[in-house]
């Protein structure tokens, strides 16, 4: 599938709503589902631990950030769609 | 033979049940390469039950409390005799490259006769609850044989219709698992003796019932049978008199609370998929970085969905697998780039439909829309004071922002497949948004424009 092609299929589903596409997309994801033999949760070597050997050096925090990120307004596209809102603001006015 | 039994003797004078269970093992320990190979020559078919009895009843005498015991023990050994034969024989056929009949098939039907003398055993009330490790024992190398059987058959299968060219695909594939699936219906059979176990829970076999539904799981997994996986799940939720998950084994709860968790998300059920996985991550090992990654393959999106939350670069640093898998797409999300999305998801699709993943990350774009629209809104910037404010108020954002400029962001973020977008469409990607609880506010259609709630609750959860 080419990305031009996913891209509108997932937008025209995204308007169609989410009942439908979920069932899709199920349908397209069950020919390749078989697992390898390599992605199997393996066997743990010893039964039991203690508590600290969960812990990773690192500790449990700072795992998951927030997806927004409004310090980051200096990229290439942040600035590009800056200058695309004021164009059409631009040419709205003139 | 003698090595063997001696030690089964010590475990079984110890009651341990690990112990025991290792004296059972298809596989011989590090130390002693040879183990299995000498004992498969030390006897033969005519005196295997005979030798195993007398080497059973040697030295301590007391080693069982009853005849029947030591007679069932018997049987065990001479299945287990047996089948070190044909597994043996396998594995030299396999190492060879040169199989003559159905080497595995056997090594697995032998295997099956071990399984079945110790759930026979057990379910007579012979073996007392504390050697059912010999059992797991039993139950996990079942499937490693059975999947070995399968891919033999498929592969003979396959040179056949190759050469005669009268392959029949449907009859084929539907053999494909014959064996696994066989390993899941004895498994089912411990599973049932364990949860019907009526003993005082001090001495009973229901400590054993979590590592058999992880056997399960993963067997169910493997032949794409999860359905019968939910319904481990609802009859380990119906059992009233388990003890608390909590009280078995780190590995077990581990292991169970994975599986439970991607049984949740494959069922869209991402909330209480998010709690076992978390679970999951919490006991799992440190050092256990395979079993880790894994749980973060389908945390990962889980969080996506119901925190709309990334993991950080110190959390996916240990893992370059994941790394590449995911931050991509995070990139996207955070800058609101949906062509970016759109190409990351489709670079990486094999990988994602492999995992069962996609459809769940497909689901995440909206987030990647939801932070676009979020970025229009603030660099709509702010209300001119009103006349009579005074100086220090609080200034507030603008809440009526023209559909031209979510249009022209949305066209600009999609890249190519952005120019044939019309408004109508993005007002209802718009509407999308808003139904989901995305964003808050209304469209004003005539008007042309998009109301947002005021008070820093456009947004909800961003802080704006």
């Amino acid at each position: 599938m080419s990305g031009a092609a996913s891209g509108s299929a997932t937008t025209s589903k995204a308007i169609v709503g989410e009942s439908n596409n979920s069932e899709t997309a199920k349908d397209q994801q069950k020919p390749a589902a078989t697992l390898e033999e390599d992605d199997e949760f393996e066997d743990f070597p010893v039964e039991d631990w203690p508590q600290e050997d969960t812990e990773l050096p690192s500790g449990n925090t700072h795992l998951w950030e927030e997806s927004w990120d409004d310090d980051d307004t200096t990229d290439d596209f942040s600035t590009q769609l800056k200058e695309e809102v004021s164009k059409v603001n631009g040419s709205k006015r003139g | 033979m003698d090595r063997i039994i001696e030690e089964f003797k010590r475990a079984q004078h110890d009651s341990s049940g690990y112990d025991l269970a290792a004296t059972l093992s298809p596989i011989p320990p590090l130390d002693d390469g040879g183990r299995l190979y000498a004992f498969s020559k030390s006897t033969n078919n005519y005196a295997v039950a005979g030798d195993i009895r007398d080497a059973l009843g040697r030295g301590r005498n007391a080693t069982f409390s009853s005849r029947a015991e030591t007679d069932a023990w018997v049987d065990v050994f001479v299945a287990y005799w047996k089948a070190v034969g044909d597994i043996l024989n396998a594995e030299e056929a396999q190492n060879r490259r040169k199989f003559i009949g159905n080497e595995w098939t056997t090594a697995y039907d032998a295997w099956k006769d071990v399984v079945n003398a110790l759930i026979k055993g057990h379910a007579a009330g012979h073996f007392p609850a504390w050697t059912i490790p010999c059992l797991y024992t039993g139950g996990r190398y079942l499937r490693v044989f059975a999947i070995k059987a399968d891919k033999q058959t498929t592969d003979t299968q396959g040179k056949v219709a190759f050469t005669d060219g009268l392959g029949d695909d449907v009859v084929s594939s539907a053999n494909k698992n014959e064996k696994l699936e066989d390993t899941a219906r004895q498994l089912m059979r411990i599973f049932s003796l364990f949860l019907g176990d009526r003993s005082p829970i001090e001495d009973s076999r229901k400590w054993g019932i979590y590592y058999i539904a992880n056997l399960l799981f993963k067997t169910h997994f493997k032949i794409n049978s999860i359905n019968l996986s939910k319904n481990i799940l609802r009859t380990l939720h119906a059992q009233s008199d388990l003890p608390a998950l909590e009280r078995f084994p780190k590995a077990h709860q581990t292991t169970f609370k994975y599986y439970a968790g991607v049984i949740f998300f494959l069922d869209e059920d991402y909330i209480k998929a998010e709690n076992y996985l978390t679970d999951a991550l919490v006991l799992c090992h440190k050092d256990a970085k395979k079993n880790r990654e894994l749980i973060l393959t389908y945390l990962i999106p889980c969080h996506l969905l119901t925190t709309h939350t990334l993991p950080t670069s110190a959390l996916l640093g240990p893992y370059p697998r994941l790394e590449a898998l995911f931050q991509p797409l995070a990139m996207c999300i955070k800058r609101g780039d949906l062509a970016g999305y759109d190409a990351a998801l489709a670079s990486g699709e094999a990988e994602f439909v492999k995992r069962r993943i996609y459809l769940t990350l497909e689901r995440g774009r909206d987030i990647a829309l939801r932070n676009l629209l979020r970025k229009v809104y603030l660099s709509a910037g702010y209300e001119p004071p009103k006349e009579g404010d005074p100086p220090d108020a609080p200034k507030v954002r603008k809440s009526r922002i023209a559909l031209v400029d979510f249009h022209a962001a949305v066209r600009l973020s999609m890249g190519k497949d952005g120019e044939s977008l019309d408004q109508e469409e993005v007002e209802c990607l718009m509407a999308n948004m808003i139904y989901k609880n995305l964003m808050k506010g209304y469209i004003s259609h005539d008007h042309g424009k998009v109301v947002l709630q005021k008070g820093d609750k456009a947004f909800p959860g961003t802080g704006v």
